[in-house]
């Protein structure tokens, strides 16, 4: 009973003060008068009841009195609505930006693909290996419980069943082993998925198909099992539907079907020439389920050396006896693998950039908030004086930041989800579409609210201490006009305004060297009328031409196209011009292996046909250029013996031969040999890329590559005079060879380069407006402060201007210190952006090669620190004009 | 909505209802208007000390009780109790309250009868 009392007694202590100023005593008093009675009536029951009848009490008091705090902190806000606003739009593209900066990063790199059972076990070896050597990675049972191959982005010509006259539709898909559901731990939702034990080769071929075909092309038809869709011509039936949300391993890649290795390879043409059997086809990606326990380091270094091995076994790779690393995994469960070791640079990156944009939204709160606390010096002091604790000041002080941050956080939150669906319509110009999944979910919710309740309390805690810690008496004396001590020196509120001068300068120039750098780069330039270029593309095999039929077609077209009327040249390639390559070789000078002058280098792989270079009027700087000979060149599977012609561009030519002539050399890649037969200039690339050097190989079209175009299709270049429409004719031609020969991703070269920056704009844009909205709040938050300062010294200014100060003079004095305060930020921004670009180009060189080329551009060194300290001089000047308004007569009286 | 218009606190809390029924009959400290409760519902209904305490603070808030200036005998006297009493507004939503009560006990009997037929 005295226990239950004790605890009775120290629940009533943990009352909140007001409520224990008025009721404690006699809280206490009635605990200790009714517990004898309660314990003789109810017992241990009792007891209980009294003590969880006051564990309860506590808390409610505590939230009846924070609805008092809000509904007073609303109250405040509703009287100064410019100091709401201004709080809640900048707090809220704050966190707007960071919040949609953080669940993007969250959804690609870290979130586990949906549907997918324990996605963190799940890797992916950064290279493509051939089907042998997947099939010996799955023999290392002590490091994988599972591995399957697939191929990503692979383009399936589909027609339905039924309407035969339809055109057939162009879909994404991936070719995978058997055992990827297995590996991936996804159970279908109807029917079933590809299995090892049924799907074997030369079975009946079968497709499954995801929930989005299902719905989008199929009307969620409930006799959709079974039916039989034409794959490229060839049939195949519907055995399974994965589960709603599942979309494959590395759904970047859009996909909608999943078709087994085991079909024939006139279903997919990936599959020809005996991939599945030729080691030195690195045509899969490996998809590996981790053995239990086993870590990703301890599989990486198990891979590389099984990997080493095979190499070694292989006689006739080149590089079997590289000591290099040979396998790099990555987390093969996130949307976006990459590699571990990038992984911290992108987390630093955007913690960077959005903790900069965040810190410099919340300083300018805090100066606020600091402001409005000094003005409010004397009703707080008269508060402590009745005898409200400092805590229950501070406390609604807290209050009414974290309502601003909060409903800061709703608008972020708000332009987040814009942000979301504006990035959700880019399309990149990729043969493969990409789709982004940038959908806002419940942990950007979480994020974004924790960050505005920190962001509350952070930066309103220390204006709340401040403006609490008033001595009573001198501040009652005084009134609220009062001197605060040491303002002109290191005040708070002077170093917020340092720190954010200097944050919104390093935030302008770091974008500033980010856009200008990547304009510059991405600066394509043609040497004709881009919409004077037509690009078209055609796949004859996935419209179910067979390999031989196909080269005919091809062979043929270029004579036909050439004979419209309206063309003046065009060429055959297996991308468009100007696109973002994936495909790099690692090209040697080597005549035989171990040559001591072997230089290797590594170049970006482009397939082009003959007259491709002159169609984009490019002159040939040496040698010649392909053609339709070349064009009918067998590339052979053990390319050895036959040596291809290609084309170098300069630096290529430069990297490998120096200054030296590089027409009629020899360059190895692998087992392939090539005969070097001309050097191109330079073509711009426009998009700049960490996996793309500025070398690029040119390889002749082959039958092989008609036999198999590339997943874009074959693409046609075609130019034409001026004044002349040249499409017609030539859609016209290709109908008249085959009117069934689906054309399609019909467009100019214009209008393909307009698409193909439009992410990179976007991005641009965003970054520039990053840094413009830095420049805007830095120069709120100075206007707020010289306006203020004015105002505080009302009382000074008046007694100089009594005693006979000039309104320059006084102007002199207002400004004095705004000068010093933008001067300080602004060598310490100019200071801190240097450092944050070195210390970014160190970590990467995507950074760096877009810094090199701006980082000393004049334009941005001199413009952005003289923009910024131009708008904060205004920006303290307005404000100060008003202190030459100062009637010293009035100011005076005031008091 | 006026502030003064009784209905607005009806139905009323049953701690509320039971407190302002014994301030009724006159003013009383907390310690009496738990014994008053307990006694008046043959010990049924507790007002636990915590739960009272807020109580009386949100009574007061809401205007429907104040403290009371008045001090009873000097003998009766507990100097360190506070007293309350019911103000004007008070006393009339308990009246609103108690005829709402009286309607629903009406209503109860009435359909009593019926099924008792």
């Amino acid at each position: 009973m005295n226990f239950a009392l004790r605890i009775y007694l120290w629940l009533a202590e943990a009352f909140p003060h007001e409520f224990k100023l008025v009721y404690g005593t006699e809280v206490r008093q009635l605990g200790e008068d009714v517990v004898q009675e309660i314990a003789k009536q109810n017992g241990i029951g009792g007891l209980i009841r009294l003590i969880a009848d006051i564990a309860v009490r506590v808390p409610l008091e505590y939230l009846s009195e924070m609805r008092r705090d809000l509904r007073y902190a609303v109250r405040a806000l509703i009287k100064s609505p410019g100091f709401a606003l201004v709080g809640i739009i900048s707090l809220g593209l704050g966190m707007g930006v960071t919040t949609s900066q953080v669940s993007k990063m969250w959804a690609q790199m870290f979130r586990g693909l949906p549907a997918v059972a324990n996605p963190q076990e799940l890797v992916l070896p950064q290279n493509p290996v051939s089907y042998y050597y997947v099939e010996q990675y799955r023999a290392q049972k002590s490091l994988f419980a599972a591995v399957a191959a697939f191929q990503n982005g692979v383009p399936f010509n589909v027609a339905f069943q039924g309407d035969g006259k339809a055109r057939p539709q162009r879909v994404f898909g991936q070719l995978v082993s058997p055992e990827y559901f297995s590996v991936l731990g996804v159970k279908p939702q109807r029917g079933r998925v590809l299995d090892p034990a049924l799907d074997k080769p030369g079975d009946v071929p079968v497709v499954v198909i995801t929930d989005r075909f299902w719905r989008n092309r199929l009307n969620s038809s409930p006799d959709a099992l079974g039916q039989t869709l034409r794959l490229n011509g060839q049939p195949a039936t519907i055995v399974g539907i994965t589960p709603k949300d599942f979309k494959g391993a590395m759904p970047l890649a859009p996909t909608e079907l999943f078709v087994p290795v085991t079909v024939p390879a006139a279903l997919a043409p990936e599959l020809a020439n005996d991939v599945l059997h030729n080691r030195g086809a690195k045509a899969f990606l490996a998809l590996m389920r981790m053995a239990p326990g086993v870590s990703i380091e301890s599989a990486e270094a198990g891979l590389d050396s099984v990997t080493r091995r095979l190499d070694q076994q292989d006689l006739s790779n080149p590089r079997r006896n590289d000591k290099s690393r040979r396998v790099t995994l990555l987390p093969g469960g996130t949307v976006l693998p990459i590699p571990r070791a990038l992984k911290p640079v992108v987390v630093a990156f955007v913690a960077a950039l959005t903790g900069l944009v965040l810190t410099i939204a919340c300083m300018n709160l805090a100066n606020m908030l600091l402001a409005r606390g000094a003005a409010r010096r004397k009703e707080l002091a008269i508060r402590l004086a009745v005898g409200a604790s400092r805590f229950r000041l501070i406390r609604q002080m807290l209050t009414e930041g974290i309502l601003i941050a909060m409903l800061g956080g709703i608008s972020g939150f708000g332009l987040a989800y814009w942000f979301s669906i504006l990035s959700s319509k880019i399309k990149l110009p990729q043969a493969v579409p990409e789709e982004f999944d940038n959908a806002i979910d419940w942990h950007a919710l979480v994020f974004t609210f924790t960050l505005a309740i920190v962001c509350g309390i952070g930066f309103s805690l220390a204006p709340a201490l401040q403006a609490t810690k008033a001595d009573v008496a001198p501040t009652l004396k005084e009134g609220a006009a009062i001197q605060l001590r040491g303002y002109r020196r290191f005040g708070m509120r002077n170093l917020l305004v340092v720190g954010q001068v200097a944050g919104s300068l390093m935030l302008l120039l770091m974008t500033g060297f980010l856009v200008m750098g990547i304009n510059k780069m991405s600066n394509i330039q043609t040497k004709f009328d881009p919409n004077r270029m037509y690009l078209l593309s055609i796949d004859p095999v996935r419209d179910g031409y067979s390999p031989e039929k196909a080269v005919a077609l091809f062979e043929k077209l270029p004579e036909r196209l050439k004979a419209v009327s309206a063309v003046r040249s065009m060429a055959l390639a297996a991308e468009a011009p100007f696109s973002i390559v994936g495909r790099t070789a690692q090209l040697s000078t080597a005549k035989s292996s171990g040559d001591a002058s072997e230089k290797l280098t590594l170049v970006a792989k482009e397939t082009v046909g003959a007259g491709y270079f002159a169609t984009l009027s490019e002159p040939m700087l040496a040698g010649r250029e392909f053609t339709e000979r070349d064009q009918r060149m067998e590339a052979a599977a053990d390319g050895s013996k036959t040596a291809l012609p290609v084309v170098l561009n300069e630096s290529a030519a430069r990297r490998l031969f120096g200054n030296g002539t590089a027409v009629g050399k020899r360059v190895t890649e692998d087992q392939q040999s090539y005969d070097v037969v001309g050097v191109v200039s330079d073509l711009k690339n426009g998009i700049p890329d960490d996996d793309q050097p500025a070398a690029v190989v040119y390889l002749p079209l082959t039958r092989r590559d008609f036999a198999s175009p590339p997943a874009g299709g074959m693409t046609i270049l075609v130019r034409s005079d001026a004044g002349i429409d040249a499409l017609g004719g030539v859609r016209r031609e290709i109908a008249s060879m085959d009117p069934n020969l689906a054309v399609f991703d019909v467009r100019t070269l214009a209008e393909y380069l307009q698409t193909s920056r439009a992410a990179m704009r976007l991005s641009l844009d965003m970054c520039g407006g990053i840094g413009l909205f830095g420049l805007v709040l830095a120069a709120i938050g100075l206007a707020g402060v010289t306006a203020y300062a004015v105002a505080r010294r009302r009382k000074e200014i008046g007694i100089r201007m009594a005693l006979g100060a000039r309104k320059a003079q006084v102007l002199g004095l207002v400004l004095r210190e705004g000068v010093a305060l933008v001067t300080a930020g602004t060598i310490l921004g100019f200071l801190g952006a240097m450092a944050l670009v070195k210390t970014l180009s160190a970590l990467t060189s995507v950074f760096s090669d877009a810094f090199q080329v701006s980082t000393s551009d004049p334009r941005l060194l001199l413009g952005a620190p003289l923009l910024l300290a131009g708008l904060a001089m205004l920006a303290c000047y307005v404000p100060a004009r008003r202190s030459m308004k100062i009637d010293p007569v009035k100011a005076l009286r005031q008091e | 909505m006026s502030k003064s218009d009784p209905h607005n606190f009806l139905p009323l809390k049953t701690q509320w209802f039971h407190i302002m029924l014994c301030l009724a009959g006159g003013e009383q400290h907390g310690y009496g208007i738990m014994q008053e409760v307990l006694e008046r519902s043959a010990g049924k209904v507790r007002l636990w000390p915590a739960t009272l305490y807020g109580s009386l603070k949100r009574l007061i808030e809401a205007e429907l009780i104040v403290e009371s200036d008045e001090r009873p005998a000097p003998e009766l006297d507990d100097a360190r109790r506070r007293y309350y009493r019911l103000t004007a507004l008070g006393r009339r939503v308990l009246n609103a309250e108690c005829d709402r009560l009286q309607e629903l006990v009406r209503a109860i009997r009435l359909k009593q009868r019926l099924v008792t037929e």
